[in-house]
């Protein structure tokens, strides 16, 4: 018990109450700090580039978080609905989940490659099928749902793999009593599987959320947070605004709203799980 | 009529095919690019058949860059996180399982909300308390605070909670302290969700990007995540070296998964069904 305490009191603890603090001061650890109150985070709330990043947070959120959940749903549902031999099923699992495996600067890199503006595969094909596809990484509107996308092939498959371990324990009974009823394909999809799966998709829902909430490496290394500031998520304005402009007490105030923010959205994640009923 | 129904036979597999063959496109491209020679990298249209393989890139690689180091660099990193967080995390998790002190509850309450916590949230005051350690720049001061991360803790609770109370008292009975009862009992009959739980942290920790980058800033000393960014930053443009890099530093994982599938896959699944509750 001790040791984990320890090591999550100093390190993880400690911190966040730490970064509340910070986020009251003009913090400069040569020249000593001042407290300021809440100017930082009045400044903050008064700069538009701050909502800017805001803005694109739950912009992407909005879009990432259907695309992968969607996808991996689809693909579990595809995988246990038509898997008949057992090494093709293999096979198409590995490939749908192996990104997953890899780090974000592997994703980032080769997905900036495929979208290069010249010389992109994806890119050029594209351009080949629709003459009037946009140019994803350096048009504005574009550069977040090509990152939303990149994210979407890196993270889908994890969701399908704890979904169909889901839909694997719906015995296979019920659908053949259904079958029997007369129940539809659609009806089978509503009424058995939708509150079956609930647990799983839940789960991955929350997971989600809160991967979408701290998005950083891909934004960082495929855009910068451009053209302009088209792409600038939160977790990379902290970043900016605490290790390039040393601005730390604004951007430990830009950490705390982040954290109300992902505290306010789990809370919801928390009590749609039940997780607080486990606890009793 | 009898097309019709073998198309229908046939159609869900085209598509599952398609799919995957689609999904896999991006790792050939990577891998594609990495051993083409320069001229052919930058072709129009996109050349999938170089004219000869090259291992050119691969080689700059490791000749110009610390590349091994970084590779070294991780798995030290990750073989440290995965064992000091299987250690610290079953003790927590024994003490929350199958002890009873007062504030327990409300302690584990708070971990569960901790768990959901990014690290963006407290990153700030994370690199003051390093600094203030000097743990910048070092396997301590990346590792440390991944080994803290609550995840291990809840989810071998879980599996701890649910070892039947008979299989204490016998223990017990036997003489043995609440340590002895950890050793003796849980642990043994807890290995596969230790490995499950391992998978994940390492994986985790090989992967972790945003604390690494932060903490790490020697370029001797960082690990494969921020190394590769470390190469796209210094040339923007050569794309066969990025690109090899990128694919090298994929081949662990891949070689791995290919090994450990089963398991792997397993392991995801359990870390995933033991959070839902």
């Amino acid at each position: 018990m001790v040791p984990f305490l320890g090591l999550w009191g100093v390190f993880l603890a400690w911190p966040v109450a730490y970064g509340v603090y910070i986020s009251l001061f003009d913090w400069n650890p040569l020249k000593g700090s001042k407290f300021v109150g809440l100017a930082n985070y009045i400044q903050l709330f008064h700069e538009e580039r701050f909502w800017n990043a805001f803005a694109n947070t739950f912009k992407f959120a909005g879009m990432t978080i259907p695309l992968i959940i969607g996808l991996g749903f689809v693909f579990a549902l595809m995988i246990w609905g038509w898997g008949r031999s057992r090494r093709g099923m293999a096979l198409i699992q590995s490939v749908l989940f192996f990104p997953y495996l890899l780090t974000v600067s592997i994703v980032a890199i080769t997905w900036k490659w495929l979208l290069d503006r010249d010389f992109g595969l994806l890119q050029h094909t594209l351009n080949r099928i629709f003459p009037s596809a946009p140019v994803f990484l350096t048009e504005p509107a574009w550069a977040l749902p090509a990152i939303a996308f990149a994210t979407a092939w890196w993270l889908a498959g994890y969701r399908m793999v704890v979904l169909q371990a889901g839909l694997e324990e719906i015995p296979r009974e019920l659908f053949e009593s259904a079958a029997i009823d007369g129940a539809r394909a659609r009806h089978q999809f509503l009424h058995i599987i939708l509150p079956l799966i609930k647990p799983p998709l839940l789960f991955t829902l929350v997971l989600t959320i809160i991967s979408a909430f701290r998005t950083f490496g891909q934004v960082l290394m495929m855009t910068e947070g451009g053209p302009g500031r088209s792409s600038e998520v939160l977790a990379l304005y902290l970043y900016w605004v605490g290790f390039d402009y040393f601005q730390v007490g604004k951007a430990a105030a830009a950490g705390v709203v982040l954290l109300v923010l992902i505290l306010i959205l789990t809370l919801i994640g928390v009590r749609m799980l039940g997780l607080k009923s486990e606890l009793q | 009529m009898n097309w019709q129904k073998g198309l229908k036979r046939i159609l869900p597999y085209l598509v599952m095919y398609g799919i995957a063959f689609l999904w896999v496109i991006p790792i050939l491209w990577m891998a594609d690019t990495a051993f083409k020679p320069e001229r052919e990298i930058f072709h129009i249209p996109p050349k999938w058949i170089p004219s000869h393989f090259t291992l050119d890139h691969v080689r700059r690689l490791f000749s110009e860059w610390p590349f091994l180091r970084w590779l070294l660099n991780s798995l030290i990193v990750s073989t440290s996180v995965t064992l000091g967080s299987l250690i610290v995390s079953t003790l927590a998790a024994f003490s929350f399982a199958r002890l009873k002190w007062r504030g327990r509850d409300v302690l584990f309450m708070i971990l569960l909300v901790f768990m959901l916590l990014p690290w963006q949230v407290n990153v700030i005051p994370l690199f003051f308390t390093m600094t203030k350690f000097r743990f910048l720049n070092t396997y301590q001061g990346v590792a440390l605070p991944m080994m803290a991360m609550p995840i291990g803790v809840f989810l071998l609770r879980q599996f701890f909670i649910n070892i039947p109370q008979d299989l204490e008292d016998a223990a017990r009975i036997d003489g043995c302290s609440s340590f002895g009862v950890l050793m003796r009992v849980i642990i043994p009959i807890s290995r596969p969700v230790f490995a499950a739980f391992g998978v994940y942290m390492f994986n985790f920790a090989w992967n972790e990007f945003f604390w690494s980058m932060i903490c790490l800033r020697k370029a001797n000393m960082v690990t494969l995540p921020v190394g590769l960014k470390l190469l796209q930053g210094a040339f923007e443009i050569d794309y066969g070296l990025i690109l090899a890099g990128a694919f090298v530093a994929s081949l662990p994982s891949l070689a791995v998964f290919l090994i450990l599938r089963k398991q792997i896959i397993r392991g995801f699944t359990l870390a995933g069904s033991g959070m839902k509750g």
